[in-house]
């Protein structure tokens, strides 16, 4: 069992951007130390070299004093390193125990032992205290339980140093409890835990030291017990975030009704109803797989409408495609930035301009020139970092990233009544997510009704003006800001309809 | 795949193509008697190994998630190549075993092109199929070498009972290695790779190996299977076997091997292969003219999607509902 | 200083790359061709006239592959619309311009059957239009009981065979590079062509965007089919006759000059000009191997070896891209910040 990983003076250079400079610290046997830092401030890079999928351009890296080299993922595997990685790294017609024992299956020369396979799977799902078939292909599981198979996958290898980049992204509570349990057992057989995320008050939780990046360089590290969010978002940011909520410039004037949702019935929704204002923030708290997704994809037409109605701006009949809601107003930026929501590689303006092709329209051709003007005022107005409108979205950061879509849906060509935020700060950094609260309360402010879906309890309840909380395709409650805390909104998450 | 539920899926879609084979052999048995003769059902066993063998490689390499689009072609190529090594008076054992060699330095080339390269599968295999069918003509001359070795033939025109050997040859490949698929560690890296290339890297399995071995495999498989052709026909010739890649692709992908990647297995390629080449034969025992035999072939392929599609949606609709 | 990068930003482009090879080609041949017939206006001639038929189908290759698609019926169909409109006009009477009609859009009609079955019962395309090919293939053979029908149309005929300016520059030239410039301007230009672009590199966040993907798949597969029926037509109109194979075998060959024209699978990059420069690359070298001397049997290996060879270029081209991208940043060093970060480009 390894005492302690030592980095020494890490750095990393990609095309036009330094990732990490000389970088050091060190992490210790029995501790969980947490790797904080805005998007792009080399954590990933870090977790990448630490897992040999990248090669640092210089530094070391030492695992009881003795000096690293890793080729391949392989040799990192073999020196008893496992990452899991924020983007899950499964084989979706694979098996649970499949996935679970991936290029490491039991038996013996060369042949697989497959009631092993499955005896020992069926052992970890247990120690993880979950009820998940060993069987079951993984892509048919909810997204929170493949990534606890993500994390038994690297579980199961038992190595003495583990990197979780943040796993909780995608996590329902109950599950996150279950994580903690376990990297706490972790902790105390000697594992050397190295724990990234962005959320401060799990890093409280769950780690022992705290090291800080900053556009690829170490800012400091601290105690967690001698230090406190003020200080860490200091030495994030380089600035003093104070109370970002308190400091939210809100919208105090509702206008008149903007959507009306009644008994809306899909496939996945059952009875919803809701009204929307005009510049009002309406939140959407539960836990994932509620059934709010569905009951967006529903009103922006994408899903089929059972029955119930969807009145917006007066116009009743809800929407066939998501063509007739943007006509009519309505923008959705979707749960999964990168699946749904951007070309990846196509450049910034092409994914700015995707919505209004029509309007660009002079005659038979495109109008690339207005095109770009779109695109350089999105830049402009939401910060978004990049030398070009040309640069592809891909070689963005996923801060960044939100914002094009965000851009996207509220250029100067957009007409947007009513804008739905599914998920919108999920994986970007503290700093950036202060500044997504206050441009949604500036869209309140323009008297557009927004529609706030997060996991994150803190900010849905600070956030939103009023909160539903659904479960199981169905709303079981409604609170104000007032009344909201996160008891008793999570309360009437899991309750039982 | 493996587990009851992921085997659920893929026994119905497997037992889908079996009811349809037996309709079709149904219908055809009606309308001629002697389609189960075991005459036909001889022929139709020789005409089935040649695409059949191909399929083996083909299919391993399409669940990794590559293709050989010019297997067909080193098939070509490794008929003549045998002709000309049995035309030096060289023992019919080591001509073969030198062509299978020559098949997986075929299979080497295109893992070199693909990974050292860079280049997709399908666009590499394509060129390099250009480039067989060229050296094809120019080692044959542009005319068929005939075999003179009477012991060779045995290996493409015996027959253990009714089983003609290029059937049997063919089946022991498809159940070798759909064992080697589903119960070794490289089998099941196999399916890592197709599903997932990074999961594979990361979890320390090279993909790059693994397609590599893929490659070379289907080579060899491929000019094993040029080479019994050739003994079949007493000749290898440049307008031989080429073609034929495309029926192997399409027996996989029919019973189920994803193109994509990462599912599907042997057992429904065997019987997509026996679907195809079923109907194909069938129309020749009704005595169709061979112009209605190609459209027929694609109204069956066809077909077969639509019952997949249906199939598919029934299943997706029984789990829901009992969810 | 901005000419001299707008140069260098040119000389990292595909189209450079394709232009060198594009000469390359020319002055080897030039070079070792007797007499220097390769640049002799007739040979030029024989060069640019090879391109008609295959034009067709690059077009409608090219247009599909940006989408992430394929279709590798498009031989086939072709070779059936030869095969209606002979009998329309030769069996039938039918007048060529209502003949024509008739044949694209029985074509046409395979490419909605196409596009049905992989959007509407999600089909895989490869073995999709696979099946369709040989459905179109048996009833072409059907249709002309196996024998070449021979189109005793002057007009029809003049279409393929007929040149302008003393013979030098063929109708379906003309016809083949307007077909080039339309398809270039509509790719690149207009709403349309960006939507191509889009639901290649993502159809779900497309449709989210009020793009209707099916839509595009549908047009898409139709228009292939429609230039698949074209070049049937170019080449019956070439031959005088529609005959049995006809370009059954020319499905891969469109797709070819696409992808050496650096057309990418999903719209990644490339576009029509590329597709132009690779289908005149791709006739230049055959028609310049052929003309060497090199005996028949060696220029099949030689035009295999062509599309490896110009992959192999792209590859080294990108990978010096990405190397002096790196020297670059190195330099610039730690002062990337984003504003730097734009001259590095």
């Amino acid at each position: 069992m390894a005492g302690c990983i030592e980095f020494s003076g890490i750095s990393k250079l990609f095309p036009g951007v330094r990732a990490l400079a000389d970088v050091s610290f060190r992490a210790d046997s029995g501790q969980v130390l947490a790797l904080l830092g805005e998007n792009g401030a080399g954590k990933s890079t870090l977790l990448k070299i630490l897992s040999g999928d990248v090669k640092p351009d210089g530094g070391r890296i030492s695992i009881d004093g003795a000096e690293q080299s890793f080729q391949s993922p392989t040799d990192a595997l073999r020196a008893g390193i496992s990452v899991i990685y924020q983007e899950r790294q499964l084989v979706p017609a694979g098996s649970v125990a499949e996935n679970i024992f991936a290029g490491d299956l039991p038996g013996r020369s060369g042949v697989v032992d497959y009631k092993a396979l499955y005896e020992q799977t069926a052992e970890i799902i247990g120690k993880f205290g979950l009820d998940i078939d060993p069987d079951e292909p993984v892509g048919r599981l909810p997204i929170a339980r493949q990534q606890m198979v993500e994390i038994m996958k690297a579980y199961r290898r038992d190595s003495a140093i583990i990197a979780f980049d943040e796993p909780t992204a995608s996590l329902t509570d109950s599950e996150i409890s279950i994580l903690f349990r376990l990297i706490n057992e972790l902790k105390e057989s000697g594992k050397i835990i190295i724990y990234v995320s962005h959320r401060l008050s799990e890093i409280f939780q769950i780690s022992d030291k705290i090291t800080v990046l900053k556009d690829g360089c170490l800012v400091t590290t601290l105690e967690t017990a001698r230090t406190d969010e003020a200080e860490l978002i200091r030495a994030m940011v380089g600035r003093d975030l104070g109370d970002t909520y308190a400091k939210l410039s809100r919208n105090d004037r509702l206008g008149d009704t903007l959507l009306e949702v009644r008994d809306l019935e899909t496939e996945d929704v059952h009875g919803v109803s809701f009204t929307l204002r005009r510049g009002e923030v309406l939140g959407f708290a539960g836990l994932i797989g509620a059934g709010r997704t569905e009951v967006m994809r529903a009103i922006f037409g994408a899903d089929r409408i059972l029955s119930g109605a969807v009145v917006f701006d007066g116009r009743e009949g809800g929407f066939k495609s998501p063509k007739e809601a943007i006509d009519a107003g309505v923008a959705l930026c979707p749960e999964d930035r990168k699946e749904q929501g951007l070309v990846l590689f196509r450049s910034i303006r092409d994914n700015i301009t995707m919505p209004v092709l029509q309007k660009l329209k002079r005659l038979l051709f495109l109008d690339k020139r207005a095109g770009h003007k779109l695109a350089q005022s999105a830049i402009a107005r939401y910060d978004i970092r990049t030398p070009s409108a040309d640069k592809a979205v891909v070689e963005l950061s996923g801060g960044n990233q939100q914002k094009v879509i965000l851009g996207r849906w509220t250029s100067d060509m957009m007409d947007t009544k009513l804008l739905i935020l599914d998920e919108p700060t999920k994986g970007i950094d503290v700093g950036t997510k202060a500044e997504v609260y206050q441009i949604i309360c500036d869209f309140a402010k323009q008297g557009i009704g927004v529609i706030f879906i997060s996991s994150e309890l803190t900010e849905v309840i600070n956030v939103a003006d009023r909160i539903l909380v659904m479960k199981g395709g169905r709303i079981t409650g409604e609170l104000t800001r007032a009344e909201a805390t996160e008891e008793n909104v999570l309360a009437l998450a899991m309750k039982d309809v | 795949m493996t587990g009851t539920k992921a085997g659920k899926f893929l026994r119905g879609k497997i037992a889908a193509l079996i009811a349809i084979i037996i309709v079709v052999g149904a219908i055809f048995t009606i309308a001629n008697k002697s389609y189960i003769s075991p005459k036909n059902i001889m022929s139709l066993m020789t005409s089935i190994s040649l695409s059949g063998t191909l399929a083996v490689g083909l299919g391993c390499l399409l669940i990794s998630g590559h293709v050989d689009l010019a297997s067909g072609t080193e098939g070509c190529i490794a008929g003549i190549v045998v002709a000309l090594l049995l035309g030096t008076g060289m023992p019919w054992p080591v001509a073969l075993l030198l062509t299978v060699v020559f098949g997986c330095v075929m299979g080497l080339v295109h893992a070199f092109l693909v990974h050292v390269l860079g280049f997709m599968a399908f666009i590499a295999t394509i060129g390099m199929s250009s480039v067989y069918k060229g050296l094809a003509l120019v080692i044959s001359n542009g005319a068929n070498v005939s075999i003179s070795n009477q012991a060779f033939y045995t290996i493409g025109s015996g027959s253990l009972g009714i089983f003609p050997l290029p059937f049997i040859i063919m089946t022991v490949l498809f159940i070798v290695y759909s064992l080697i698929l589903k119960y070794t560690k490289f089998g099941r890296a196999v399916y890592l790779c197709g599903g997932n290339v990074n999961a594979a890297r990361l979890a320390g399995v090279s993909p790059k190996r693994v397609s590599t071995i893929l490659f070379v495999n289907c080579g060899a498989i491929s000019a094993l299977a040029g080479a019994i052709f050739a003994a079949r026909v007493h000749m290898g010739g440049p307008n031989n076997v080429w073609g034929a890649e495309m029926d192997g692709i399409a027996a996989a992908v029919l019973g189920g091997v994803s193109f994509m990647g990462g599912s599907g297995n042997l057992g429904g390629a065997f019987v997509g292969l026996i679907l195809i080449n079923a109907f194909n034969n069938g129309l020749n025992a009704i005595g169709l003219q061979a112009y209605w035999q190609t459209a027929a072939q694609g109204v069956i392929l066809i077909a077969a999607l639509l019952v997949d599609y249906f199939g598919e949606r029934g299943r997706v609709r029984a789990l829901k509902a009992a969810s | 200083m901005r000419q001299k990068s707008k140069f260098r930003a040119f000389t990292e482009t595909k189209m450079f790359t394709l232009l060198l090879l594009l000469a390359f080609i020319v002055v080897v041949f030039a070079v070792l061709t007797p007499e220097g017939g390769f640049l002799k206006p007739r040979n030029i001639k024989n060069i640019i006239n090879g391109m008609s038929v295959n034009a067709f189908l690059a077009v409608g290759a090219g247009c599909l592959l940006v989408s992430g698609q394929i279709d590798l019926s498009v031989g086939a169909i072709g070779t059936l619309s030869g095969v209606v409109f002979a009998l329309l006009f030769g069996k039938y009477g039918v007048p060529v311009i209502p003949a024509v009609v008739v044949s694209l859009v029985v074509v046409a009609a395979f490419g909605f059957v196409n596009a049905l079955l992989i959007n509407r019962f999600h089909t895989q395309g490869f073995i999709t239009t696979m099946a369709t090919g040989l459905l179109a293939q048996g009833l072409g053979y059907i249709l002309d009981g196996g024998k070449a029908i021979a189109i005793k149309s002057d007009a029809f005929n003049a279409v393929g065979t007929k040149s302008i300016f003393d013979g030098y520059l063929p109708i379906s030239v003309i016809i083949a590079v307007v077909v080039f410039i339309i398809y270039g301007l509509l790719m690149s230009k207009t709403k349309f062509g960006q939507s191509v672009y889009l639901v290649g590199g993502n159809p779900t966040a497309s449709y989210l965007s009020g793009i209707n993907p099916k839509r595009i798949s549908y047009i898409l597969f139709i228009n292939c089919s429609v230039m698949g029926g074209l070049a049937g037509l170019m080449y019956a109109s070439r031959m005088k006759s529609a005959t049995q194979s006809g370009i059954t075998n020319s499905s891969f060959a469109g797709m070819t000059a696409a992808i050496l024209g650096g057309i990418s699978f999903g719209g990644g990059a490339g576009g029509m000009g590329g597709a132009f420069l690779g289908l005149i690359i791709l006739n230049a070298f055959n028609n310049g191997i052929s003309g060497v001397g090199i005996p028949p049997y060696w220029q099949q290996v030689a035009s295999g070896a062509l599309l490896l060879i110009a992959l192999t270029f792209d590859y080294v081209g990108i990978r010096q891209r990405a190397f002096s991208l790196r020297r670059e940043a190195a330099r610039v060093g730690a002062g990337a910040n984003a504003e730097t970060k734009g001259d590095v480009r």
